[in-house]
């Protein structure tokens, strides 16, 4: 297991870097560090839209587009919804990830 | 001054009034045409202790969020004990461990982190991808309930479709190849009653019966893949491992309770839905062409789908118990104070949802509504749920057409329970489409 680092930035603006293990997915590195608004209500199954992230820009091309599964529950928030959503519990962290960033989305 | 709902075109839904100090959400009216009730609540007292119920009804959309988000200070394990059989839990209790093979209590109603441990063991088994590979064997299921019914031009829903779909499909899950589809039923509001409140002792030892029929029915698929492990769920649960070293597997206690919690949430709840699909197919012609237009549009199918739950939510009300003096929505719980969530009010909150009697498939915000409530105890079928109902959908609307209620509106009757708001018996005539 290699260890990675990933930022999230919260809602508030607060930037937390956590350390997170390649293998998991984005979701478990933020809620398993307290990452506000990383709630992951159904527990990483892709059916609730409650770990919703803006992927930041330079790192599109490497976390990939949402598989159509994915973009039908992005569908579900579409006031909120940009480009760069993804659903931290569809992005398995890998080394070619270490230091991604991304923004949290509102949620409720 | 103009209420906002007219300003914004929306028929004014109604607010407040006396229904407060005079009604109750086990009154059968109020419980079977609450949306008056609800209204007044989130006006006046969004936080309302229903006398009769001996609960605090907790009716906005941000109280109810906040609850579900902790689940330490509000115990799903305390209220729901409390609600269980509530005024004969002893008596009940006794017919269960006498003539049903024991009792068996709700392994996944309890309270982190044991909830988080039985929890993770059935996550996998429901995530939308793995249900999505389920999509054509649930398809030939609905086409066949379909077929057979669509000819006849005129049929109860309930009994020619929502149920034996929901039956076949959860059965199938389970690895269940003969059953007795009504008893099926039967047992699964025996048991669904056990949380609705109303039900009087004569009815209570009747569903004590209920259950012990279908304990032991169950406890015999247990039994059986023990022994012969098959590609299903018992056998999933049966096998289950967790990475908790000091309890590496569910006990048999835990085994029981969990298929038949998944045996029941997995049809009364899903079958209300398609049933009130139904409803409204035959009371919103404008919805029903828009989907006649749609049946290959998957988008909007699931659009249709999160609309249907936001408006009819089948589940309304599920409880919760504080376990501290804590503030809710500006009112001062004491500890012990026994909620019930009411997700049909929070589905129809106006500054959440605009014009919440409308059924409008473009909501932007459509995610957010709370019929499969939310936290960690959001329910854990809703993928598979959400794929029945659209399924249903499309295939209903490829084959028939025309729909139409045979009783009027007002004549509809709801099962009494104030956990769901579930159509008993939905008469509907309809044409095979051309």
């Amino acid at each position: 297991m290699s260890a990675l680092e990933v930022t999230f930035v919260e809602e508030d603006g607060t930037v937390r870097t956590v350390a997170a293990d390649a293998g998991q997915t984005l979701m478990e590195a933020g809620k398993g560090n307290g990452v506000v608004g990383i709630l992951a209500d159904c527990g990483g199954s892709c059916a609730c839209a409650t770990c919703h992230v803006y992927v930041d820009a330079d790192w599109l091309e490497a976390v990939g587009a949402p598989d159509d599964v994915e973009a039908e529950m992005l569908d579900m928030v579409s006031d909120v919804r940009r480009d760069t959503s993804r659903l931290a519990c569809q992005i398995r962290l890998t080394d070619r990830l270490n230091g991604l960033r991304v923004a949290v989305a509102p949620y409720a | 001054m103009v209420a906002t709902t007219e300003a914004a075109g929306c028929p004014f839904t109604g607010k407040g009034g006396p229904i407060l100090e005079t009604g109750s959400l086990i009154d059968p009216e109020i419980s079977a045409r609450p949306k008056a009730y609800y209204d007044a609540m989130r006006a006046d007292d969004p936080i309302h202790l229903d006398p009769k119920l001996g609960m605090y009804l907790v009716s906005r959309f941000d109280d109810i969020q906040s609850i579900q988000r902790d689940p330490i200070t509000f115990s799903v394990y305390e209220g729901y004990n409390a609600q269980y059989a509530k005024g004969y839990f002893e008596e009940f209790k006794q017919i269960l461990e006498r003539d049903g093979g024991g009792y068996f209590p709700d392994a996944i109603m309890s309270d982190p982190p044991y909830h988080t441990r039985i929890r993770k063991l059935m996550d996998n088994a429901f995530s939308a991808h793995r249900v999505r590979e389920l999509e054509p064997r649930i398809s030939e299921i609905v086409v066949d309930v379909l077929e057979g019914m669509a000819d006849k031009g005129q049929v109860d829903v309930v009994k020619a479709f929502s149920v034996p779909v929901t039956i076949r499909v959860i059965c199938e899950q389970l690895g269940i190849a003969q059953y007795n589809a009504d008893n099926i039923q039967r047992w699964s509001l025996a048991v669904t009653a056990q949380i609705g409140r109303m039900q009087n002792r004569e009815q209570m030892i009747e569903n004590a019966k209920g259950l012990c029929e279908l304990q032991h029915f169950l406890i015999a698929q247990i039994r059986d893949r023990q022994d012969h492990p098959k590609e299903d769920m018992i056998s999933d649960l049966v096998h289950a491992r967790t990475d908790d070293q000091a309890e590496p597997t569910l006990t048999f206690k835990e085994v029981v309770s969990l298929v038949r919690a998944l045996m029941i949430a997995g049809n009364e709840t899903t079958a209300t839905a398609m049933t009130n699909m139904f409803y409204i197919l035959a009371t919103q012609p404008k919805v029903a062409e828009i989907l006649k237009r749609s049946a290959d549009d998957d988008r909007l199918l699931s659009r249709f789908v999160e609309e249907l739950l936001r408006i009819e939510p089948p589940v309304r009300g599920l409880s919760r118990m504080t376990t501290k003096e804590v503030e809710v929505g500006g009112k001062l719980l004491p500890k012990g104070a026994h909620l019930l969530l009411m997700y049909a009010s929070a589905n129809d909150q106006e500054d959440v949802f605009p014009c919440p009697r409308e059924f409008d498939m473009e909501r932007s915000n459509l995610g957010r509504h709370v019929a499969f409530g939310g936290g960690p105890h959001r329910c854990i079928g809703l993928s598979l749920a959400r794929m029945e109902i659209r399924v249903a959908a499309r295939e209903v609307i490829r084959r028939l057409d025309h729909f139409k209620l045979d009783i009027p509106v007002e004549e509809i009757r709801y099962l009494p329970t104030v956990a769901t708001h579930s159509i008993e018996k939905l008469p509907v005539s309809f044409s095979r489409r051309v």
